[in-house]
């Protein structure tokens, strides 16, 4: 293989692991904020059992996303970054709810999905913007 | 470019071919979905929101007020009506929005079409979803093959639309990433 095609290969093999980093990143804050959702809809000791796995679960999914940032370029980063600070709320407020009761625990939860559902959003305008850096033919060579 | 898009069928059967192709078109890259659902209009002019209580291929309740959304993406006229089917139907899980919004009216019918060419007739599917798209042509080429009807507003002017809505602005709130299932969908239909 010349030196350029190993280039290219490598190069491509970098996307692929990119794009397969983000694309796990979305499917687990989507995950993260569907398990939050149908905990919020619960009430008493069920919901607490399934509360307490979100903050552990919000932590690795933003370490994870941290890890990565390097990679990416300036839209696609800026889009993570702030997943990565709702994600951070994601498991705050949760924490929040758990040690709380009542009216403020349930106001805890509802800050706690909307930030997730503002991850999963972020991290979505993460992909697409890769996507579209992706597609957007480059003047240089 | 960020849009939000109605794609209108004359079948609900069409429209889910139309959601699954959407899907299918984020999965190889093409555009990104950020976020879908399929509103139904029945003979009686209800309109029905499907959430995992209404079709196996879903995976969450919907979120409250996609009366409004489906208001504001037929234009300003609509936002007026879509905040007010919003407010009626409260809680939306297996929403049915119905009896506020009239139109059937052909005052009414007749300024959404002049406004914006979207209305959602009596029987008819659509497919609402939140995209990122570089080429409008990939959506509508593929909506095209499956005789969906494209309409589409960006979602800088969704967010224009504010002030008409007087401070009203959930559109980020109705339409989830996940709410489609592509395996649910292959099951459901014997794929």
């Amino acid at each position: 293989m010349s030196t350029t095609a190993q280039a290219h290969s490598k190069a491509a093999a970098h996307h692929a692991t990119v794009k397969d980093a983000l694309d796990h990143a979305r499917t687990a804050a989507q995950e993260l904020h569907g398990a939050l959702s149908d905990a919020a809809a619960k009430r008493g000791g069920a919901a607490k059992a399934d509360l307490e796995a979100i903050p552990l679960k919000a932590k690795a999914l933003a370490d994870s996303i941290k890890s990565s940032l390097v990679a990416q370029n300036a839209a696609t980063k800026k889009s993570l970054e702030e997943a990565v600070t709702y994600l951070e709320g994601t498991g705050r407020h949760v924490a929040e709810a758990l040690k709380s009761s009542g009216h403020a625990a349930e106001m805890s939860i509802q800050k706690a999905v909307a930030d997730a559902r503002a991850s999963v959003q972020k991290i979505s305008e993460a992909v697409a913007a890769k996507r579209s850096a992706a597609s957007t033919p480059s003047l240089k060579r | 470019m960020r849009n939000f898009i109605t794609v209108v069928f004359d079948d609900k059967s069409k429209a889910y071919k139309g959601l699954h192709a959407l899907w299918e078109l984020d999965d190889t890259g093409e555009i990104t979905v950020h976020g879908t659902a399929v509103v139904h209009r029945d003979d009686e002019g209800h309109f029905e929101v499907d959430s995992k209580e209404t079709h196996p291929v879903f995976a969450t309740t919907v979120g409250v007020g996609i009366g409004a959304l489906l208001g504001a993406l037929a234009g300003p006229v609509g936002v007026a009506i879509g905040v007010a089917s919003g407010a009626a139907i409260g809680a939306a899980t297996g929403a049915v929005i119905g009896g506020v919004v009239d139109l059937d009216r052909s005052d009414t019918r007749e300024q959404a079409v002049v406004e914006t060419r979207f209305v959602l007739g009596r029987g008819q599917s659509a497919v609402i979803a939140d995209v990122s798209e570089d080429w409008i042509s990939t959506i509508d080429t593929r909506m095209e093959g499956l005789n969906g009807i494209v309409h589409r507003r960006s979602k800088s002017s969704l967010q224009d639309d504010e002030a008409l809505a007087d401070g009203f602005y959930p559109y980020d709130d109705y339409l989830y990433p996940y709410e489609y299932v592509p395996s649910r969908y292959s099951t459901h239909y014997g794929w």
